[in-house]
Order: C-alpha cells, then sequence, then structure tokens
C-alpha cells in the first residue's frame, strides 16, 4: 500500500486555517405551503407523471388503466394483484430484460425536484432501470420539501444500493434535443396514497 | 504571436452557422441554470455553504481518505490507491484479467479520459464499450469529449444519422434525434446483457459511510453495475465529502448548474457490492495532491463538474471545446491544464477576456477568472510570454518614463490616421485583427487641459 501512504502524506493538513465543520452556516432551505402539490407538479416538469390515488380507489385498478398493454408487469409487493410474476424468484437479473412494467415501493419524495428515494427493495435492483415503464407508490405522509430534509432522513439507514430517481431517463446528447428513454425506464409514474 | 488556441479558434470559427449554433445553444443551457437558480431563495448562500465545504473538506483531505476507505472497506468494497495514470490503468487492467473479463461496460468517466484508460485496454485486448450516448458516439468516431457534461456537443445531428447509419443499421437519411437515440438504445442494451463487468466515474465519495454517489440522466451507470457482477469506481482523491449532510447541499447545486435541471433523473448511491458480486473503488492521485496546498490554485480541488463555467465562457462558446490543447476545456480546463504542466498547456491562457463570469456561476465558487490572470502574470517564468508583447511593453515603458519624449509621440499619433491600411493593419498589430481600431483624436487630453481655460463644454 505504498501508493496510499505517498498520497496521504502528500496532503498536508492546512490546520492554520480549518474551517470545523460544525462551523459552516447551513442555509435555511426553501419549503412549500403544500409539498404534495409541487410534488405533482415538477413531476410533470422532470417529464415523469404523478398521480393522487383517490380515497377508495383501487391501486391495481388504476395502474390498469395507466399502462393497459403490459402484459409482463414485475413487483414483489403484496398489494399489487396484477403482477404476471415476482421477480425476488430471478436469480439472473438478465431475465428481467423483458419486463414492461415494474412496480415498486418508493420510501421518500423530495417536493422541490421530484426525486423518489428507493434504498434497494427488489432482489434484483436492475429492476429500477431495465423495465420499460416504472411505478413507484409513495405514502404522501413522506413528502418532503427538499434535499436536506431527505438526506436527514436517509443518513443512518442501512443500504447496499439506494437510488433516488426524478422522472424517466433521458438524454439530450444529440444536438441538445431532448429525448425521452435513452437506457432506463421510458415512463415514470409515482402513486401517492 | 497567435496561441494555439486562437490558431484553432480561427478554423472553428470559419463555419459560421456552426459557431453560431454552438453560442446560442450553450447559452441557452446557461439560461436554463439561471431560471433554476432564481428559482432557489437561498441560492447565494447555498454556493457559499458548498464553498465552505468543500474548502474544509481539502484542508483535511488527508483524514477523509481514511475515513472513506476504511468505511469502503467495511462495507465489502475493494479500496485500491494510485498515485498515477499509469498506476490506476495497471490496478484496473488487474482487477479485469483476474476476473478474464472481456467486455468493460463503461459510464462517462473524465477521470478515466485523463489517465487514457480506453487505450491502454483496448490494447491489451479488452472490449470497452461506453455507454453515455454522446460518449458511445465520440468513441464509434474515434473522437473525444468536447464537454465535460455535453460531450458531444460540437456533433450535428446529420453526422450521428450518417454514423448510426453505418454502425447501427438505421434508416438511411433519418436524423431525428429520438429516433437515433432509440436505435442507439436498442443497441446498447445488447451490450449492457453482454458485458463482464461494469465501471463508473463517481460525483462524490461519502467519508462517512464509504458509499460512492453518480449522476446520471440515461440510467447507463445503474444499467450497466446491476447487470454485471463487478463493479470498478475510478474515483479522484478531491471527490470525497464528509457525509449525506454535505452531499445535499451539492446535488442541490449539481443538475442545476450543470444542465439547468432541478436533479438528475439518477443519483446512485452504493455502498455494497451486488449480490454475490464485487465493488472495487480505485483512488487516484494523479497530481491532484500537490495541488492541495499550493494556497494560490487549490480551489481548483473544490470542482464538482458541472460544466457551467464552460456554458458561461464567451470564449468557449465561440471557440469550442477542440481549440483548447487540454483534454478538459473552458475556464476550469484552463486551470488544470496549468497545474498539469505551464510549459505545455500555456496557450489556453489566452481563451479568456477575463469577463468573470464563470466566478459567479460556479455552484462552489472556484476563483476560475483570478487564477487564469494569476497564471498570466507568471507566464515570463515559464518563458511563454509573447515576445512581441514583451518587445511592445518595454517600448511603452521607456516612453511613458520619459515625459517629453511621450507629448512628442503623442502630438504625431494622429497621423496613423492617415497612414496607408498596410502599414496600420498587419502582423505586428494584434489590436488590428478582425477589427476597426479608433481613431486617435486631433488634439491629446493633455494639450486641451493645458489650455483649460479657453474650451468650453461645447468644443
Amino acid at each position: 500500500m505504498s501508493s496510499k501512504n505517498d498520497i496521504i502524506k502528500n496532503l498536508n493538513p492546512h490546520y492554520s486555517w480549518t474551517l470545523k465543520l460544525a462551523d459552516i452556516k447551513t442555509v435555511e432551505a426553501v419549503k412549500f405551503d403544500n409539498p404534495v402539490a409541487e410534488f405533482l407538479e415538477i413531476s410533470r416538469f422532470v417529464g415523469g407523471d404523478a398521480v393522487l390515488l383517490n380515497e377508495g380507489e383501487d391501486v391495481n385498478a388504476l395502474i390498469k388503466t395507466l399502462y393497459p398493454d403490459a402484459v409482463r408487469i414485475a413487483s414483489n409487493l403484496p398489494e399489487i394483484t396484477i403482477a404476471s410474476f415476482n421477480p425476488d424468484e430471478t436469480d439472473d437479473p438478465h431475465n428481467l430484460n423483458d419486463v414492461e412494467l415494474a412496480i415498486v415501493k418508493g420510501e421518500l419524495g423530495v417536493a422541490e425536484n421530484g426525486c423518489v428515494w428507493i434504498p434497494q427493495n427488489v432482489r434484483q435492483k436492475a429492476l429500477y432501470f431495465i423495465s420499460e415503464n416504472l411505478v413507484i407508490i409513495l405514502d404522501k405522509n413522506k413528502i418532503v420539501n427538499n434535499m436536506h430534509e431527505a438526506y436527514e432522513r436517509v443518513a443512518g439507514n442501512d443500504y447496499g444500493f439506494g437510488v433516488f430517481i426524478s422522472g424517466p431517463s433521458k438524454t439530450a446528447d444529440i444536438e441538445q434535443a431532448l429525448v425521452i428513454g435513452a437506457h432506463g425506464a421510458k415512463s415514470v409514474r409515482v402513486i401517492i396514497n | 504571436m497567435s496561441t494555439k488556441h486562437a490558431k484553432a479558434a480561427k478554423r472553428f470559427i470559419r463555419n459560421r452557422e456552426q459557431e453560431q449554433w454552438h453560442n446560442e445553444t450553450l447559452w441557452l443551457v446557461r439560461q436554463k441554470r439561471d431560471n433554476m437558480a432564481m428559482r432557489i431563495p437561498e441560492w447565494e448562500e447555498l454556493r457559499e455553504q458548498a464553498n465552505r465545504i468543500k474548502a474544509h473538506t481539502v484542508a483535511e483531505l488527508a483524514c477523509y481518505l481514511e475515513q472513506f476507505s476504511s468505511a469502503a472497506e467495511n462495507n465489502g468494497a475493494i479500496v485500491h490507491w494510485a498515485k498515477d495514470a499509469q498506476e490506476h490503468n495497471e490496478i484496473v487492467y488487474d482487477i479485469l484479467k483476474q476476473h478474464q473479463v472481456k467486455k468493460l461496460i463503461k459510464s462517462k468517466s473524465m477521470l478515466t479520459e485523463e489517465c487514457l484508460l480506453n487505450p491502454y485496454l483496448i490494447d491489451k485486448g479488452i472490449e470497452v464499450v461506453e455507454s453515455d450516448l454522446g460518449e458511445r458516439i465520440l468513441q464509434l468516431m474515434g473522437e473525444h469529449p468536447s464537454h465535460i457534461v455535453m460531450p458531444a456537443i460540437h456533433k450535428k445531428r446529420e453526422e450521428v444519422g450518417k454514423l448510426f447509419e453505418e454502425k447501427m443499421d438505421s434508416e438511411k437519411d433519418n436524423s431525428d434525434p429520438t429516433y437515433l437515440t432509440h436505435i442507439a438504445r436498442k443497441y446498447l442494451r445488447k451490450e449492457f446483457l453482454t458485458a463482464d463487468a461494469a465501471m463508473t466515474g463517481a460525483n462524490f465519495g461519502i467519508a462517512q459511510t464509504g458509499e460512492v454517489v453518480v449522476c446520471t440522466n440515461e440510467g447507463n451507470a445503474d444499467m450497466g453495475t446491476s447487470l454485471c457482477k463487478l463493479h470498478i469506481v475510478s474515483m479522484g482523491i478531491e471527490k470525497v465529502i464528509p457525509d449525506l449532510k454535505s452531499l445535499s447541499v451539492f446535488t442541490r447545486l449539481l443538475a442545476r448548474s450543470a444542465t439547468g435541471q432541478p436533479s438528475t433523473t439518477y443519483t446512485s448511491h452504493y455502498r455494497k457490492p451486488i449480490e454475490g458480486g464485487e465493488m472495487h473503488i480505485v483512488i487516484v492521485d494523479n497530481g491532484r495532491s500537490k495541488i492541495q496546498h499550493n494556497f494560490n490554485y487549490e480551489r481548483i480541488l473544490y470542482c464538482i463538474r458541472c460544466g457551467a463555467c464552460m456554458n458561461t465562457c464567451p470564449v468557449y462558446r465561440r471557440s469550442g471545446g477542440y481549440s483548447y490543447t487540454y483534454f478538459i476545456p473552458g475556464p476550469i480546463g484552463i486551470n488544470l491544464g496549468m497545474l498539469k504542466s505551464p510549459k505545455k498547456y500555456s496557450d489556453n491562457l489566452s481563451a479568456c477576456s477575463l469577463c468573470y463570469s464563470c466566478n459567479n456561476v460556479c455552484p462552489v465558487k472556484v476563483n476560475l477568472a483570478d487564477q487564469i490572470y494569476r497564471w498570466r502574470q507568471r507566464l515570463n517564468l515559464f518563458h511563454k510570454a509573447s515576445t512581441t508583447k514583451k518587445l511592445m511593453s518595454k517600448g511603452m515603458k521607456f516612453i511613458f518614463g520619459h515625459p517629453a519624449l511621450y507629448g512628442a509621440v503623442l502630438k504625431i499619433a494622429p497621423i496613423i490616421n492617415h497612414l496607408p491600411r498596410f502599414l496600420v493593419y498587419n502582423k505586428l498589430n494584434a489590436w488590428g485583427h478582425g477589427r476597426e481600431l479608433p481613431r486617435f483624436a486631433g488634439k491629446s487630453f493633455n494639450s486641451m487641459w493645458k489650455k483649460g481655460k479657453q474650451l468650453t463644454i461645447n468644443n
């Protein structure tokens, strides 16, 4: 590990003017009167969509109307009865390549940017990305204002992998023309219940 | 006395239409950034906080690197240290060889560009596939990025259409970006499914938790790393930040500054290896530690590679990434190049009008323009100051030091107004290139001042 020693040795701490982390002023960040409404709006802005599940409305029926043609539907959530299979029974993530719709659970929504935090809650994390379409179920009480609040809640949790997803996969690499559906899901819908 | 940058820029602007498109498109990205920034009342405070966090982290980098590496090892990752590009490439190759990797799928990493990893691996017989759309286009064309966030910004859709016809059997003469992107999606999906290992860069390394954070819009980093058992991360030492609380500041700034989005589509946190797999993190110095205790320039290590300084730079927008001789262009590239080798990369210093716009948009407040100014003051030390300019300075110093001579020169100066063009507009007069000189006033201010009493406001 001589390279490690060389590198560490080269890095002199600047104690003379070091700022303590705790002394750095934390900003007072933007808050919204109605974070859920803000989340719904920004989700469309980032190319995705978010819908509120009305009281008494069946989530399966709603998904069916959103994706009437989807046949190969993956979900490990017990309440999702329209799933055609449980992806957790798949040993090899490559087998998920033909999934048309994946339905997963989000743990946290962020009103300022439409991000949904998903700590890995399926066996193959490939599911979040390889599926043609992605539906994320999110509890409306778990929508926070901004990333500061989000990371406050994420910190201290144990996860091997976690991802914030904001809208569908996209690119503008050809002449800055925005195209939805680069490598990941072509549509992302958040269902808030 | 033209620098290499000036000469290359001349070639770029020969295509007026392309130059204008490049300029306007990047300005649009800058405006999108402004819209995003203005929606956040605390934006300026956020920049200040980001700057302070980086100042703190860079000052105690050794400590944070130790913390990061032991946390990462506790998570089950394997940490490697590379003092330079060569060692980085060897480490990566060794890992790939051990796992008998034939095909490596990569997401965008400027560090691997810096280390020239791709040619190194290809030379050893490994198939390397770039998966970011812009990077893939350039890889197939045999070119390198001209912008750190929008690598193929200099390419027209027709060129991409032609390329895809040849490489991906796309329809003839179809250059619709949506069509082409979906063709690439289909082709790259096959590559993802057949790759043996995935490689990513790192936007951030979190010291407290040992996790690596990668931000993409396409989802390519995640496609690769969730299908392959082997994940190699290439990370510069300056990417480490203290904790997730600090990360919240940077994730709010990064995408807004880079592309004018409120967030990248994916902000992925890699903490542990995939089930039954391995995660390797290669921590790379390659000259960075030398900068850390150089007080004039250490702020360059705060950079989070958002590219905002390029989008706002009037010189970058109108001269293109390839006009710079360092592989990273724009204000950040000018400075990084100088820190790499002042002798080799000093030509880029001319690509700055000292307008200071880069300082004002930088999300972590790197003093880019001040650093360029400082380097210019030191050009003579590296024997890179222009001899013509030096000669002129000497001449002017002499004239300014002799008041009588100065008065005489001033008196005859208006003659220049009547000289034949070839005497004024020639190689010796850089100020006459591409622009008309102002006319000398018939009477100097000095002579008018002396006659002060007879002057009225009207004459």
